[in-house]
């Protein structure tokens, strides 16, 4: 399982880059902490230095400090990120910005010839209004439709020369096999990870980050926040909604039919935690792990999801199961099918699955 | 009878007279062995993930029997998870470590190879391609409630194995060295082919591998009866051919000069294997390493009179699958590890440890 490490190895790089943004300023009131600004340089070419950061991260923290003392003091919620400001801030080409795996990316100049090997990316540069600037994608990048025209590459086993064949300014990587990027850097393309987060619990804080540093390198800073600002309401809905919920229908969620299931240190999980669902998995120290059939029994789920219903899984083959007749969600018919691309899919569309995810949880309370 | 004790008077080897002797032994050392395969049944049903507790486990399991009811006051959710999960998981196991085994040692006899496993010609690749491939295909591969993955399997395995069989002939001969060649040679090309299309569908590649490691998860009582109708006649096939299996110790000339149709005896008998194998496989994955060691771990302790290994081969190796796929389902609750690096990782060093004790032991 060789991606599998690849990926707890960049997901640990992630924590080392990210050390100076930590999680309490992606809430920051204040735009100027979040962390796709703040890994910018203020200057083109070199990335701040250690010092600077940690002399900006003082700043910061002071900041947050008043802010924070402001909001107790007053008791007046501090107003969302203003995305006027976050544009204003917006820095020139040539820019740098620090990949998600600590990788230090220098643009020259706009990128015009982007090939994303990451169906998230893809959405959200679709969504950001950089679609016109992605000239190939990888084969999984099924949406939006328009995505589907460009040129295909494959992310799993990529080819260095099928890669640098669609001559492209840009290259987006999820996943970073044997050294690509640095094989592509030294082709002179350049290459930025934008490392797996389905690690990171707060998910989609993070994915909030992505689409803000995707919105800076391809200069759609405005439009960017815009989406997320969109987002957040979708998901300030949603917890508003549920905010006299003390705990939700226990859920199982099954990724296969051989009984794989998202944890709560999943992205999946980290939207079933935003619905205050309590996941049968929890205990496992994996992401994906493959539960016991007895355990799911036993755990009985009030509701099941079932994401692997394009591979031959549905409610009735559920229920057909033997020793399932009896569980919560198959005698009350709480068994629902949900499109595995928009629930595991670090994108733009992950509000969608997460208000799918609330009218299966919650059909009283929504739509 | 007469087969043996000619062979014993052409070639009379300490051996033949020591195995002699050891065919009398077999009933009490069968015992023991069913004894343990009952131990270890019973110690795999009291025990899951599912905090159930062993005397309620007893009374669901006895509540079967006709005109007992002992477990109505128990919940629902115990009588589902006992009856129709840990203990078709069970049986399954250990009628498939059974299987594995017993193929083992037959393939071991009749290649005369010690290297030999269920899987020599061409068994696990067939049917890991067969099962890849449907798991991988866009199509729906649930037809009617039925999932095709096992079909698959068992056809995959068997062309397989069929085809290696047919390339080997030499005439009217199917020279041993052969086969292998041939069904190591067929191997590598489903191999490869798997490999392709998993690669190919890097989005099944956890399902996929998951099947192909093994296990007992997705257990019920219906798949039994998938792999009953061809382990049992083969079995009993095999199981009648002890004695000739010893004669085909000697060498393959000697053989047919004692009077056996060693071509009529290898078809037969490596059909019967490779059917239960291929039967055995289609339900529970490819579960390595059973059907290695199990025999050699009986040959080890007992010798290697085929009239008591291969039983023997058959009893322990039900119960040592049965113990893996316990350690399986509750070392990493409430996740699952796949039993196939349970049988390696124990199953290995044990063996490795009877070696050691008993270097003087022949193969």
């Amino acid at each position: 399982m060789r991606w599998k490490s690849t990926r707890a190895l960049a997901g640990l790089k992630a924590r080392v880059c990210c050390f100076f943004c930590p999680k309490v300023y992606s809430k920051s009131p204040s735009p100027i902490s979040r962390r796709g600004t703040f890994c910018v340089p203020q200057k083109g070419g070199d990335v701040i230095s250690l010092v600077q950061r940690g002399l900006l991260l003082l700043a910061l923290v002071g900041v947050l400090a008043v802010a924070v003392a402001c909001e107790d003091g007053g008791g007046e919620p501090t107003p969302k990120a203003s995305p006027t400001v976050l544009a204003a801030v917006q820095v020139p080409y040539p820019q740098s910005i620090v990949d998600t795996v600590g990788r230090e990316v220098t643009m020259e100049a706009q990128p015009q010839r982007i090939a994303s090997l990451s169906p998230a990316a893809t959405e959200i540069l679709f969504a950001i209004g950089a679609g016109d600037q992605v000239i190939a994608v990888d084969m999984y990048s099924n949406y939006p439709e328009e995505a589907t025209t460009r040129q295909q590459l494959d992310a799993f086993q990529p080819n260095l020369e099928a890669i640098a064949g669609v001559g492209p300014d840009l290259v987006l990587l999820f996943y970073d096999p044997e050294e690509l990027s640095d094989s592509l850097e030294r082709l002179g393309i350049t290459t930025a990870v934008l490392g797996s987060i389905e690690e990171t619990p707060e998910s989609v804080e993070a994915v909030f980050d992505q689409i803000r540093l995707l919105g800076q390198m391809t200069d759609h800073v405005q439009e960017a926040e815009d989406l997320v600002a969109e987002m957040q309401d979708r998901v300030d809905a949603i917890e508003e909604a549920l905010a006299d919920v003390e705990q939700g229908p226990r859920i199982f969620h099954e990724v296969d039919a051989m009984l794989y299931t998202a944890a709560p240190d999943s992205f999946v999980g980290g939207l079933y935690k935003i619905l205050k669902a309590q996941n049968i998995a929890a205990g496992t120290d994996q992401p994906f792990p493959q539960l016991s059939q007895e355990v799911i029994i036993e755990r009985d789920p009030e509701v099941i999801i079932l994401a692997d219903g394009g591979y031959g899984e549905s409610p009735d083959t559920v229920k057909g199961r033997p020793g399932w007749g009896n569980i919560s969600a198959v005698r009350n018919d709480r068994i629902f099918v949900i499109d595995p691309d928009i629930v595991s899919r670090p994108g733009p569309r992950c509000v969608e699955a997460l208000e799918a995810l609330a009218a299966y949880l919650y059909p009283e309370r929504f739509e | 009878m007469r087969l043996f004790g000619s062979a014993a008077r052409v070639e009379p080897s300490p051996e033949a007279a020591f195995a002699a002797l050891l065919g009398r032994a077999l009933w009490p050392r069968l015992a023991v062995g069913l004894g343990a395969l009952l131990g270890a049944a019973m110690l795999a049903a009291a025990i899951g993930p599912a905090d159930i507790p062993a005397d309620a486990t007893a009374r669901i399991i006895l509540s079967r029997l006709p005109g007992v009811s002992l477990a109505d006051s128990l919940p629902q959710s115990w009588r589902d998870i006992v009856w129709e999960v840990r203990l078709p998981r069970v049986v399954m196991a250990g009628l498939v470590g059974a299987t594995l085994a017993l193929s083992g040692a037959t393939y071991q006899a009749v290649f005369r190879n010690p290297l030999a496993d269920p899987y020599l010609i061409g068994v696990a690749a067939g049917a890991g391609l067969g099962a890849t491939a449907v798991i991988v295909s866009p199509l729906d591969y649930t037809v009617g409630g039925v999932s095709l993955v096992p079909l698959a399997a068992f056809g995959g395995a068997l062309t397989a194995v069929a085809l290696a069989y047919a390339l080997a002939r030499v005439g009217r001969t199917v020279p041993t060295v052969t086969l292998i060649l041939a069904g190591v040679a067929i191997s590598s090309i489903a191999t490869s082919a798997m490999s392709f299309l998993m690669i190919n569908n890097s989005q099944r590649v956890h399902t996929t591998l998951t099947w192909i490691l093994g296990g007992f998860n997705l257990s019920e009582w219906g798949k039994l009866w998938w792999v009953l109708p061809y382990v049992l006649p083969a079995a009993f096939i095999i199981l009648l051919y002890g004695r000739i299996l010893n004669v085909l110790q000697l060498d393959e000339e000697q053989a047919q000069q004692l009077g056996v149709n060693v071509e009529r005896v290898k078809l037969l008998l490596l059909g019967a294997a490779s059917l239960a194998a291929a039967a055995a496989v289609s339900v529970s994955g490819i579960i390595g390493f059973v059907g290695l060691i199990v025999p050699h771990a009986v040959r080890l302790i007992w010798g290697p009179d085929y009239r008591q290994l291969l039983p023997m081969s058959m009893v322990l190796g039900g119960a040592f699958l049965i113990l893996a796929d316990l350690l399986a389902r509750t070392v990493n609750s409430p996740s699952e590890i796949p039993v196939g690096i349970i049988t390696a990782f124990c199953g290995a060093p044990f063996f490795l440890y009877l070696l050691r004790m008993r270097q003087r032991a022949v193969f």
